[in-house]
């Protein structure tokens, strides 16, 4: 044993300096990690300050909106009482009413008594806008006729109109039902004739100011058009904007007050519509734009959908509709092809098990039949109430068959929702019958929508080779596409559900695919909608810049084939965070 | 021709409201500076109308009324207010006190006694 001292010796030296090394590097691992833990802490108490401060100062801010609501209120009810001695005063000596004045004071009052008048509008549409966006003025809806609304506008402003030399016309296009809508008149009266006094305004002696109103199926468009000077590309969205003039000397010269259209926006706003600005194709003037819903009474919505839609590419979704009664079959069948999706359907609750349990198989490519189709089935519309195998029985099953168990399912029935408690995850959506078209398209598309699925894209295109070969990319990818062709479907579009990206061509028949922007970027729901613009024209420094105010991808069409356009839309689609947690 | 009496705190303002009145419809215009001068005011001059400032300080315009029509005497003459407060709420409240109408400030001097006409329905003015 002591044979090997050194050995032992030696074993004892490297177990200690190897013990030391470990112990050594253990500490300054713990150092670490210490000093990680600190840096955390100091992190979370700074973020938690950072969190009070903010509280803090949202607290802070409500009670100042409300000092400052108050504070506009007294302040405007403290100048008008000096204003009423002034107006009055003025306007009794400029009225000779109380003799003769020297011309040169005459020239005098008149000025005091104009910017009298101009000084009273500021404080009134000061208070107004005020009121709008405190929320303290709100709307009295009732149901209204556009056409109605605009003529008295019109009516109204018809003199103001003769002293400019400038004539007034209203058409309209819209079928005599499709008219109507819920709406505060007097606001609605008011946007219009804000509108029309400012077409006035900036036309020249002798030209044309045409209001012009047409519908479609969910929204109503109201148009004024003027042949003014039109108002500069980087300026069509800032004319919104309050105190905005396009030319500094504006304001005095046409005795505006700077907010006239950011109430026009705040009232279009409240009544969960939109109004922007677009140059006139070809033209000299201005096209204000007015977007409204259309009343969703199904009195007033009796006119057939134009066929403009009903020709849109399908690509909706495939919809599996289960009723017992033919005739509400063929009903939704209808109303939902119209709408761009496909239909299958079922008479019972078997029926439609079996029919959800090919499809699923078909769309798996384990079976294939001509002449039906081949994509899964997106939703299925569920009568409760039927003979045999009925709703709630039927529901069961296909949740109870991992072929059908993740398709979404909206149940169609004469009950409420709460009355007919369904169990918990059983179905996704509630029409309760009898439903009215718009009602169950919206339920759908929120049911669609919720389900997550790999994305909605809308193509704006009106080159239809184009538009195909888009869709046709993105549907074998599993991304749902559809297409419209103009400006207006594609706004229809929009106000029937958000899609998760749009590609947008510049060209199109009914305008500048850009005003399109301008519209949803002043959407809530749309304002952060990613958007590919697809342009067969170069665009100028300020459309550019325009575009860049939201998430915006700029592709040429002389360079960038539909192909690419389709895999980049598939990049962005499948790099959304919400699509991906479903993945 | 009729005869009028505006209540106003504010001086000025019944000067001009009462040259207005004067010169456009030719009436005869009595004034008081205060809701309890001019409920004294309408007992003595018996106007055909009353004009009233809203915002009186002391005894504001929709309590002058009210107790003018406590009186029996001055009761059925009507009141129109005469406020610069444009709120709709203020509007209401005052409609419903039931007086005959409300008027807004600033108004134009030479519509005023036309306004006054309209809501009261008289129709057989001759106004310049």
């Amino acid at each position: 044993m002591t044979a090997h001292p050194p050995i032992l010796l030696l074993l004892l030296l490297v177990s200690v300096f190897l013990l030391g090394l470990h112990t050594l590097r253990q500490s300054s691992r713990t150092r670490g990690l210490r000093q990680e833990l600190d840096r955390l802490r100091e992190e979370l108490i700074r973020s938690r300050e950072l969190a009070e401060q903010q509280k803090a100062k949202l607290a802070q801010r409500s009670s100042l909106d409300n000092v400052k609501d108050e504070f506009i209120s007294t302040v405007s009810h403290e100048l008008r009482t000096p204003l009423t001695s002034i107006r009055g005063a003025l306007g009794l000596l400029t009225s000779g009413m109380l003799g003769e004045i020297d011309p040169k004071a005459q020239n005098l009052l008149r000025i005091a008594a104009a910017n009298t008048e101009r000084l009273i509008r500021l404080i009134n549409d000061i208070l107004d806008l005020e009121r709008m966006e405190s929320g303290n003025a709100p709307l009295q809806l009732r149901r209204c006729s556009i056409l109605e609304l605009a003529r008295e506008a019109i009516d109204a402003i018809t003199p103001m109109g003769d002293d400019a030399g400038i004539r007034l016309e209203l058409n309209s296009s819209a079928p005599r039902d499709a008219i109507y809508f819920d709406a505060d008149p007097d606001r609605i009266v008011q946007v219009l004739t804000n509108l029309l006094s400012n077409a006035i305004k900036f036309s020249p002696a002798g030209s044309t100011v045409s209001v012009q109103v047409h519908s479609d199926v969910n929204s109503l468009l109201l148009k004024v058009v003027d042949q003014g000077r039109g108002i500069p590309a980087d300026k069509l969205e800032a004319v919104f904007d309050r105190f905005l003039q396009v030319e500094s000397a504006d304001s005095s010269r046409k005795g505006g007050t700077g907010l006239g259209l950011a109430i026009c926006r705040s009232i279009v706003h409240q009544h969960g519509g939109a109004i922007w600005a677009q140059p006139n194709h070809g033209g000299p003037g201005t096209t204000l734009w007015v977007q409204l819903s259309r009343s969703a009474r199904s009195s007033d919505r009796t006119s057939a959908a134009p066929a403009a839609i009903a020709s849109a590419e399908r690509g909706e979704g495939l919809v599996l509709v289960c009723d017992d009664d033919p005739g509400i079959r063929v009903v939704v069948a209808e109303q939902l092809r119209q709408h761009g999706y496909d239909i299958l359907e079922a008479g019972s609750g078997q029926e439609a098990l079996s029919v959800a349990r090919e499809q699923t198989a078909r769309a798996a490519g384990l079976r294939s039949d001509a002449g039906l189709p081949t994509q899964p089935i997106a939703a299925i519309l569920m009568d409760l109430y039927m003979p045999d195998l009925n709703g709630w029985e039927a529901l069961e099953k296909l949740r109870d068959s991992p072929a059908t168990a993740s398709i979404p399912v909206i149940v169609l029935s004469v009950s409420p929702p709460t009355e007919r408690v369904l169990p918990k995850g059983a179905a996704q959506g509630w029409v309760q019958k009898p439903f009215n078209e718009s009602l169950l398209l919206a339920e759908l598309q929120r049911v669609l929508h919720a389900a997550g699925g790999a994305g909605q894209v809308l193509v704006v295109e009106q080159d239809v080779e184009i538009a195909g070969a888009l869709v046709t990319s993105l549907n074998g990818s599993g991304v749902r596409a559809a297409h419209v062709g103009t400006l207006q479907q594609a706004v229809d579009r929009c106000m029937m559900g958000a899609p998760d990206l749009l590609v947008l061509d510049t060209a199109l028949p009914d305008g500048d695919g850009l005003s399109l922007v301008d519209w949803m970027r002043h959407q809530p729901v749309l304002s952060t909608l990613p958007l590919i613009v697809y342009s067969g024209r170069t665009l100028s420094e300020s459309e550019m810049q325009r575009l860049r105010a939201g998430p915006a991808q700029i592709l040429d069409k002389a360079r960038v084939r539909p192909k690419q356009v389709a895999d980049l839309v598939l990049m962005l689609v499948q790099h959304r965070p919400d699509t991906a947690a479903v993945a | 021709m009729r005869n009028i009496l505006i209540i106003d705190d504010e001086d000025d303002i019944r000067e001009v409201a009462a040259l207005s009145l004067e010169a456009t419809a030719g009436w005869h215009i009595t004034t008081a500076s205060s809701g309890a001068d001019g409920i004294r005011a309408a007992a003595d001059a018996r106007p055909h109308a009353i004009l009233m400032d809203v915002m009186m300080p002391g005894m504001d315009g929709p309590t002058t009324f009210r107790q003018m029509q406590q009186d029996p005497q001055i009761a059925g003459i009507p009141v129109l207010l005469l406020t610069a407060k444009v709120q709709g709420v203020d509007q209401r409240r005052f409609a419903d006190l039931g007086v005959a109408g409300v008027l807004f400030k600033p108004f134009d001097p030479l519509k005023l006694a036309d306004q006054i006409c309209q809501t009261l329905g008289w129709a057989d003015e001759s106004l310049i």
